[in-house]
Formats: C-alpha cells, structure tokens, sequence
C-alpha cells in the first residue's frame, strides 16, 4: 500500500498517463476516424497488426489506459485518507484529565512547539495575564483572525488564530474532485449511450439505443456566408416520438439541443447524400424541372432527359466520379438523354460551372465534353441532418467535481492560510509563533506590522523581539 | 488594413523593447530598463487599438456580434500576443526586476510577429464568419481563459530560463556582472512557482470549460480530442511540478525542468495539434 501513497510514484504514473495519452493523438482512433484506422491498416499492415495488440488505435478505451486512470484514483483516495490535514494545537497531545493539567502540559511543551514555527515573536507587558490574553484576542478578531483551541486557566493562555481558513481544504477539495470528474465519466461509460442519427429532411429513422423512439426531422434549414459554402447557422424541426406518443419537439440548432429527460439531441452535422427533390435543367430559353429519377420530355423535340444521381462535392478518383464529402462543394447532377429506347451516355453537368460537361462511358470512365446547349440551373438537394443522441447520466456528476475542482483551486492557489500560535504565561511573556500557506517570504512584512501593533496594543516592554526560523517546518 | 497597420507597429515597438531588454542585460543603465517598459507599454496600447479595430470589423458580420475574434490562426496568436505582453506588465510591475524582459518579451514578440506573418500569408487578418458550433457564449470564456494560462507560462518559461543561467553563473568560476544583475536563484524560483500557481488554475478551469461546451454542443463532456488530450498533458506537466515541489520540496534547477517541458507542451498544445485535430485545428479553418 505504501507505494500507491508515494508521490513519486504517482507523478510517475501521472507521466505515464500523459505518455499514453500522447500516443493517441499520433494515431488515428477508431470511435473518431474509424475510416482513418481502416487507411492506415491498408497502408501500414505490419505495423498496424503490432500497435492493435496492444490496442492502440482505440487507445483510451484500453483495459491498460482504464486500469491506470482508476490506479490514479484509487490512489488520490488513499493519499488524502491517509494524510488528513493537520490542524492540531500547539502541539498535539492526547487530552489530560482535568483542563488545568491539560494548559500545564501544553505550556511545558511551549519552547519545543513554538521552535518549529517559521516566525516567532517574544515580548512581555505588565498587564495582568488575564488582560493581555484578552486584548490579544480582541487584537487578532479585529484583524480578521479566527481564534480557536483556546485553553486558559492558572497556569496561563494560549489560543491559535487563523486567517483564510478554508485554505486548509483546498488541495483535499482539488483532489476528491477529480476522484468526482473520474465518477462521472465511470457513470457515462456504464450507463450512457452516444449515437449518430442521420434523418433526411422530411423522413425519420429510429434510436437503436432507444427502442420505440423515432426521430423525425420535418424541416432542415441551413444558410451560407454570402459566396462561400461555409454555413453560418443549419438547423433541424425535429419530432421524437414512442409509438404514437410525442416524446419532444424542437427546432434544434448547433449549441441548443433537445433534451427529452436528459436524452439530448444535437444538431452535430449536415449533408447532401445524393438525393435530390428537383434539379432544373436550362435548356435555351426553357426550363425544366426533373424529379429524381422521372424523364421529363423537352419542349419542341422528340427528346426525353432524366436525372438520377447528384454528387455533393464532385471530384475524379481513378478517373471516374466520386465526391469529397458531404457538403454542397461542387454540386454535380448525371442527366441521361432518350430518344425512344436509345440512351446517349450519362453526361454530368455542374451547378458552378455551366460550361463544364463530362461524360461517362460504359465503364464510369469520364472524359471532358465540349460545351453543352443546355446548363443545370438549380438544384434541390433532399439534405440529411446529422443528429447525435447522447445520454450521459454521469454529466451533472462531473459537473459537480468540476465546481468542486473550481473551490479547490481557489483554495490552494488563491487563498492564503496564516496561522498564529499565541502563548500567554501568568509572567506576562507574550510568545507568538507564525506559519503562512505561501513560505515565508510573502508572510514576511505582515508579520512584522501585526506583531509590532500587537506589542503597542499590549503596552509590551522595549525587549521585543521578533526572530526567524528558515528550517522550521513548511506544513503547519 | 488599419488593423494590421496598427499590429505591424506594436509588433515593432515589441522588437525594439526586446532590443533593449538584451542590452539592459548587459548594461546597468536604468533609462534603458525605462525604456524597454515605455516601448513595451506603447505596444500594448497599439495592439489594444488594433484589437479594437478588430473588433468592430469582426462585428460586422452579424452572426459574429459580440462573440471574440479568435476563430483563426491570427486571431489567436495576437490575442496570446497582448496576453503575454499584459502578464509580463503585470508581473514586472509587481515585481520590478527588469531585468527578465530579455526573457519575456521576445515570447509576445514570437507571437506577434507569427500573427502578422500569418496575415501575409492569408492575404488579410482573416476575418470571417464564425462556423455555427462557434457562436456561443463560450468562445467569449473558454479560449481566453486557456490563452491567459498560456500566457502566464510563457511568463514563467522565461523566469525558469534566467534561474538556469543564474545557476549556470554562480557555478561557473568566472561569473559575469550578470550573475549579480540577475535576481538570486531563490527569488527566480519563487516567481516560477507563483506564476505557475497562477497559471495551472485557470488552465484547468479553462479546459473544464472547454468540456462544458463540448457537452452543450456536440453532447460529451470529454472526447480525447487532440487538443483535449494536449491540454491534459500540459495540465499532468504543470501537476507533477507543483506536487514535486509541495511535497517534495524540490527547488531550482529540476523543478525549471519540469516547468520548461510543461511550457513544450503549452507550445505543442497551441501550434502543433493544429496540424492534428479537426475540431480544434485553426489551420483546417474550423476554429
């Protein structure tokens, strides 16, 4: 057990962690880029048969990187049950039977105590114990001080006053709270689901990890920054329904989902899949709409043109079509031209370019045609709106550790614990010792002031004297 | 244009202010100390108007109101710029060492210089429309927060530097007048450890953020993104320095190394995960 305690051991295994989570980034994972890991394997089949046992291309699910992010908590855990804060008295002693022995005990044990503070101040008053006990407390409540493990009695006073308390649970609050972030994730991965559910415009499609609900995307809108096919906002009507029940309904944009009792759906993505309402065809001074798939005959000639397949973002691979993606790049429609039961070749014509036309032969080869009499003048894609569902019950946890993480930050970091010893014997030697959170240099000049308005508030003797101790324990 | 004017011009007044920052390093004279923060102060100010002029411009695309200009590459880096610039003003008003400009400023003057060279060669200080997952209160949080941790540790990158040249002179037998220029080992090592105090909390608190949005925007909290990813092990770096030295006590020379591998990692997280990540990626121009 004592080794999950070390803290070399687990900024070893923080390192480890990191080095793991690196590899990860260099290649690419499959609930990412499934198709990226299928590239790769073709490329590099040696390699990739080496890297996936060990389960590198799919790396952050590992029974390997798990264990260690568990190892990792399961030790913050430890370490913090293990080292509670101290926060003893003077000096911690187990209680005496009665209270006067008690102050007698933790007076005697006063040099040695006070030794081991960074700061130290001696001075000695006239006043009555009693009365220097009293003005020394008000002193440090009315510099916002905190006064506790207060012991007074014949044989003397001592009290300890504390600034920024909280301070104290700082670094625990920081750590439990990444136990917590770790929690919630844990939640997610056992109960949670993430699906992508493609629906085209005006269809629905059911939630496999929903049995019974179907999502129905009545209308999906997306608009472009004028001349460019970068979208400035797309957006989805979107219907849930169990059966016959509507479960939800919403017009979802990106950052403003739907939430149906803490299953969300997302506007994540868009596209064109290749289908299409209409496309209109110019042909002189005519126009001519076509449904997909539907020959339509052309005014004045004994000629019948169909349109059947629109390619998004058309390119050449392999000199035969294909598309880049999803988006409306380069929109492309393949038109078939018929005169009786003859068909010429299926020319593609371009919505960006209408003086490009290419044809396709038997074998989907193309070849560039020459400028054709007739251009596509429109087109009305049927577009797919991609909606992530995604239940993640572990979210309000991780939310929770995250503001946890917050407190515990401002703790550590932000606040700063002072911590004074106050010793009072029936002599009148008033003796305090000083510990800061921040060392001592940053201490330093406050102590100084406080201790110089302490010796004016206690009328104290000339022999005041305030000394330091650079070896003294850093934790209080 | 005027932007870009008013950039290529604090971007001077930052080369002139490293200027004299390195020879402040050798000359004891106090006016070029003087100087050095006059001409850096005068760029902030440019690049603040500058700033200013972006905005008003990014503004004009309404689907950008009120939403921060930093969904490019030269967005970004002038943004870090002025952070850097701003946390070393800061941190030497503070501290008044004058000294660790020469150590600073070149960083705010990097980026500043990367921003305008960015900007020749995208033709302009790429002003464009944010992408829709981008139009969030978010970008207006989430970005400056981690830019600002960045900032702090470029800031402490520097400081780590002058406490291994300082180590570097006490140890040598003939230290130059710079050893007793420079601010003690133990001074040096404080102010890394303090600005790192800083700047680990609200890297955290940034990225935490960043898994917020993630959430309300494409329904996870955390995706092992490659930026993600980085920024937790920039997070890990910075961790085990503050553990090493909390509990450890471990001071000068190894704890400056830790710190310096952490601040490789902030570069990585911000310059080379750009060649990495779609989501993330300011050169695949989504933001």
């Amino acid at each position: 057990m004592k080794i999950f305690r070390s803290v070399r051991f687990n900024i070893f295994l923080g390192l480890l962690i990191a080095l793991g989570s690196a590899v990860g980034t260099f290649l690419p994972q499959i609930p990412d880029a499934p198709e990226k890991v299928s590239a790769y394997q073709f490329a590099h089949p040696e390699i990739y048969r080496a890297l996936a046992v060990f389960g590198l291309f799919d790396l952050y699910h590992t029974w390997w990187f798990m264990g260690m992010l568990g190892l990792m908590a399961f030790d913050i855990v430890l370490c913090k049950l293990w080292n509670k804060p101290p926060d003893h008295g003077i000096i911690a002693l187990p209680p005496e039977l009665t209270r006067e022995a008690e102050i007698e005990r933790h007076l005697a044990q006063k040099e040695a105590a006070l030794r081991l503070k960074p700061f130290r101040a001696d001075l000695t008053t006239e006043m009555p114990a009693g009365e220097a006990r009293n003005k020394a407390r008000a002193f440090f409540e009315g510099a916002g001080f905190h006064l506790s493990h207060e012991l007074a009695g014949q044989a003397g006073a001592s009290f300890i006053a504390t600034k920024h308390r909280a301070q104290r649970w700082g670094s625990y609050t920081a750590h439990i709270a990444l136990v917590v972030i770790l929690l919630g994730a844990l939640i997610k991965g056992l109960w949670g689901f993430t699906e992508m559910v493609p629906v085209l415009e005006g269809r629905s499609r059911a939630v496999m990890s929903k049995p019974g609900w179907q999502v129905f995307v009545d209308k999906f809108t997306i608009k472009y920054y004028d001349g460019t096919y970068e979208p400035k906002s797309y957006s989805s009507v979107l219907r849930v329904e169990n059966g016959s029940t509507v479960l939800g309904e919403k017009t979802i944009g990106v950052n403003d989902p739907l939430d149906i009792g803490g299953v969300r759906f997302y506007q994540a993505s868009w596209g064109a899949g290749g289908m299409f309402r209409s496309v209109t065809l110019k042909i002189g001074e005519h126009f001519l709409q076509l449904p997909q798939r539907t020959p339509g005959k052309i005014e004045g000639t004994p000629f019948t043109v169909a349109a059947d397949m629109l390619l998004p973002s058309f390119r050449i691979t392999n000199g035969q079509a294909d598309s880049d993606g999803l988006d409306l790049k380069n929109p492309a429609v393949r038109f078939t031209f018929m005169l009786g039961a003859h068909k010429t070749s299926p020319l593609w014509l371009f919505e960006n370019d209408p003086k490009m036309c290419m044809v396709e032969d038997a074998d989907g080869n193309l070849s560039r045609a020459p400028v054709p009499p007739f251009q596509l003048a429109d087109i009305d894609p049927v577009l797919f709106s991609g909606i992530q569902v995604a239940y993640d019950p572990g979210f309000k946890v991780v939310l929770t550790g995250s503001i946890l993480w917050l407190l515990g930050m401002i703790g550590t970091f932000y606040l700063h614990r002072r911590r004074l010893w106050v010793v009072v014997e029936p002599s009148g030697q008033v003796s305090v010792g000083g510990w800061s959170s921040r060392g001592t240099e940053e201490f330093s000049k406050e102590f100084d002031a406080l201790m110089h308005k302490l010796r004016a508030r206690l009328d104290a003797r000339d022999d005041f004297k305030i000394s330091r101790n650079p070896l003294a324990e850093v934790a209080p | 244009m005027m932007e870009l004017l008013l950039m290529k011009t604090a971007t001077g007044l930052y080369a002139l202010a490293t200027a004299l920052a390195v020879k402040y390093l050798f000359n004891r004279d106090e006016r070029i100390s003087l100087w050095m923060l006059r001409l850096l102060v005068a760029g902030l100010v440019l690049q603040a108007a500058s700033f200013g002029v972006r905005l008003k411009d990014f503004w004009a695309i309404p689907e950008n109101r009120w939403f921060m200009p930093i969904n490019s590459f030269y967005g970004a880096l002038s943004f870090l710029a002025l952070a850097v610039a701003g946390v070393f003003a800061v941190v030497e008003g503070r501290n008044r060492l004058g000294i660790l400009g020469a150590f600073v400023i070149p960083w705010a003057l990097v980026c500043a210089a990367g921003a305008v060279g960015r900007a020749a060669t995208m033709g302009g200080t790429e002003i464009h429309g944010l992408s829709p997952a981008l139009q969030s209160y978010w970008i207006n949080i989430h970005p400056m927060v981690l830019m600002t941790s960045y900032a702090a540790f470029a800031n402490a990158f520097g400081v780590g530097a002058a406490l291994l040249i300082q180590e570097h002179q006490i140890k040598s037998r003939k230290p130059t007048e710079l050893c007793y220029r420079l601010p003690s080992i133990e001074e040096l090592d404080t102010l890394n450890y303090k600005i790192i105090a800083f700047g680990f909390p609200v890297l955290t608190v940034g990225i935490i953020m960043g898994g917020i949005w993630a959430y309300n925007a494409w329904g996870r909290f955390w995706g092992w993104d490659q930026k993600e990813t980085w920024a937790l092990i920039t997070a890990f770096f910075y961790a085990g320095f503050l553990h090493m030295r909390y509990v450890k006590g471990m001071r000068g020379r190894k704890a400056v190394y830790i710190s310096m591998l952490g601040f490789a990692s902030v570069v990585f997280t911000f310059i080379g995960v750009n060649y990495l990540s779609e989501l993330h990626g300011y050169l695949s121009g989504r933001g």
